[in-house]
């Protein structure tokens, strides 16, 4: 379990993260989601006591990170961005002296445990270094699984994998999922939606929306313009469309005509069905604009961009001394 | 305690697999014989005069500590700054265990690198023993000394390592810092010679290493303030050096 409040991190002017809140619950896999440099890096540090937060509180696995630390880190696996390994130890030689630091009595044995669990077993005594991108990252994973945490925070596990190894990294991350806390940060939206079953979406340091990938989704959905393809001319059929009660108006564009519903609360696709089939017409196709991650996240990321803009503003008069400076200089 | 003893096993272990170390190793090894071999001379010498053989004890642990401004640095510049450079760090950091259990492993897997480079000079004490006969007490004052020497000089270089990420920059810088508190002897008389209190001479002249070995311990006398301020040295260096990492919290 973890429960953030209100979580900021500053660094003198420059604030990383601001009033960060949410709960990745046991059991389930919280995608973290954001682009880069949106402050998913630095809540990983705080949660995982590598760094102090300036202001707010952190509860992981029902201890503070802040007054607490050392009882998080006993009970957190954390696998930091970039996989940072001693590549001049072996697989197993480094997973047991990570062991031996955490004070696990039977090290050797939980070693090859976990070499197992990532399927690494056969090249347990290779060197690191030897290693490829892929194994390193599940010797990563392994790591950070050593001691059985209740939480384990995985900081973009899947960066700079091949696809193949992406999708075994993925089915690793679901199964730990039944029976860990996971928290699981990636700048891609659809493992996201793949493999989460919380999203929490964050941008320039703030939470944006969270929730299942579903419910956000069907958030969404409602209000979303309806495609429709008809056997019949183009300009009747969107004469007809337009003048149903439930259709706001309506389009012809590349795909057939776009409808646009009047209330987003009700579908407008049922009516729309009915109209077209009473003329008689054939209906090819009725759907809903997909939404996708990415729709939601441009969307909520566009929403606050255009009130940003005047701050924004603000900070340009301010770039242009130094820019003067740099001349005189 | 258990993570001081995994830190210290794998940083020890790194330094019996490094070239680096049998090189200090071997070149220690050569010039200590390049300089025995003149220490023979000497002898023979003294001993076509008729008079009595120089037997110095001190002959190896006087030289090794000389070359302390050397080896040190390069002993202990990968510890910590390779660590924050690697990233390595963060994982340490987030493992459940203090700074100082990391930082001590390492620096008692260094000082026992040194304890073998020591032990491996002994080689000369027993050489000696065949020509002449040294003092046993001399040489057992000199080494112990030496060995305390070794250890705080280690901790000083240390606390390098942990300002820079850079391996180079941590080993000038050390080697620098080393040298000063070598020659502080030189700048104690300097400053006495300046007429100005001998007070402040005096402070000087205890602040640097050489002051409580070359005189003290390595001639044989043996003196509770100097082993004072080589455990003080040593642990206050590894204070500092704690200190710096934590830091890194705050930074990172």
């Amino acid at each position: 379990m973890i429960e953030v409040e209100n979580l900021s991190k500053r660094y003198g002017e420059v604030s990383a993260i601001r009033d960060v809140s949410f709960q990745a619950r046991p059991g389930q896999v919280t995608g973290f989601l954001g682009p880069n440099g949106a402050g998913k890096t630095t809540t990983m540090r705080i949660l995982t006591g590598f760094m102090p937060p300036t202001s707010g509180r952190a509860i992981v696995a029902g201890h503070d990170v802040f007054t607490d630390s050392m009882e998080v880190r006993r009970r957190v696996g954390y696998l930091p961005e970039n996989v940072p390994l001693y590549r001049d130890m072996t697989a197993i030689g480094y997973l047991k002296f990570i062991a031996d630091i955490r004070g696990l009595r039977d090290g050797r044995r939980r070693a090859r445990d976990v070499l197992e669990r990532v399927d690494l077993v056969h090249r347990a005594d290779s060197r690191i270094r030897t290693l490829s991108k892929g194994m390193r990252q599940r010797v990563g994973v392994a790591q950070a699984l050593i001691h059985d945490p209740e939480v384990l925070i995985l900081d973009e596990p899947t960066i700079g994998l091949d696809p193949f190894q992406v999708l075994e990294l993925r089915d690793l991350v679901r199964v730990l999922g039944r029976d860990h806390t996971v928290l699981f940060s990636t700048h891609i939206l659809s493992e996201a939606e793949q493999i989460c079953d919380q999203v929490v979406i964050i941008d320039r340091g703030e939470i944006m929306a969270q929730g299942s990938p579903q419910a956000l989704r069907s958030e969404l959905e409602s209000g979303r313009p309806v495609v429709l393809r008809v056997d019949a001319p183009l300009d009747e059929a969107r004469a007809l469309v337009s003048a149903l009660p439930g259709v706001d108006r309506a389009e012809i564009s590349a795909d057939g005509i776009t409808a646009m519903p009047a209330d987003p609360q009700t579908d407008p696709r049922p009516a729309i069905a009915r109209a077209v089939l009473e003329r008689g017409w054939a209906l090819n196709e009725l759907r809903s604009v997909a939404v996708t991650l990415e729709d939601i996240f441009l969307e909520v990321a566009g929403s606050r961009a255009s009130p940003e803009e005047p701050p924004a503003d603000g900070e340009t008069p301010a770039e242009t001394p130094e820019e003067d400076e740099v001349r005189h200089a | 305690m258990h993570s001081i003893l995994a830190v210290f096993r794998r940083e020890l272990a790194l330094y019996f697999r490094s070239p680096v170390a049998y090189a200090i190793a071997f070149a220690l090894l050569l010039f200590l014989g390049v300089l025995f071999n003149g220490f023979i001379a000497q002898a023979n010498a003294a001993l076509s005069f008729g008079s009595g053989i120089p037997a110095d004890a001190g002959f190896a642990p006087n030289l090794l500590t000389f070359l302390m401004f050397l080896i040190a640095p390069l002993l202990t510049m990968r510890l910590l700054a390779e660590e924050s450079r690697e990233g390595t760090l963060e994982v340490l950091m987030t493992l459940p265990m203090h700074e100082s259990s990391f930082i001590i492993g390492k620096f008692l897997a260094a000082w026992a690198y040194y304890s073998a480079l020591l032990l491996l000079s002994l080689v000369f004490y027993v050489l000696q023993s065949f020509i002449g006969v040294p003092d046993a007490g001399v040489a057992l004052s000199a080494y112990g000394g030496a060995w305390l020497y070794g250890g705080a000089v280690l901790a000083i270089t240390l606390i390098w390592s942990a300002v820079t990420e850079d391996q180079i920059v941590a080993a000038f810088l050390g080697s620098a810092t080393i040298l000063v508190l070598y020659l502080a002897e030189i700048a104690a008389i300097w400053i006495a010679g300046q007429g100005s209190s001998s007070l402040l001479a005096d402070f000087v002249r205890e602040l640097g290493l050489q002051a409580h070995f070359s005189v003290t311990l390595a001639q044989g006398i043996v003196r509770a303030e100097d082993v004072v301020y080589f455990i003080c040295v040593i642990i206050g260096a590894l204070f500092i050096t704690t200190r710096l990492v934590e830091t890194r919290r705050w930074r990172a």
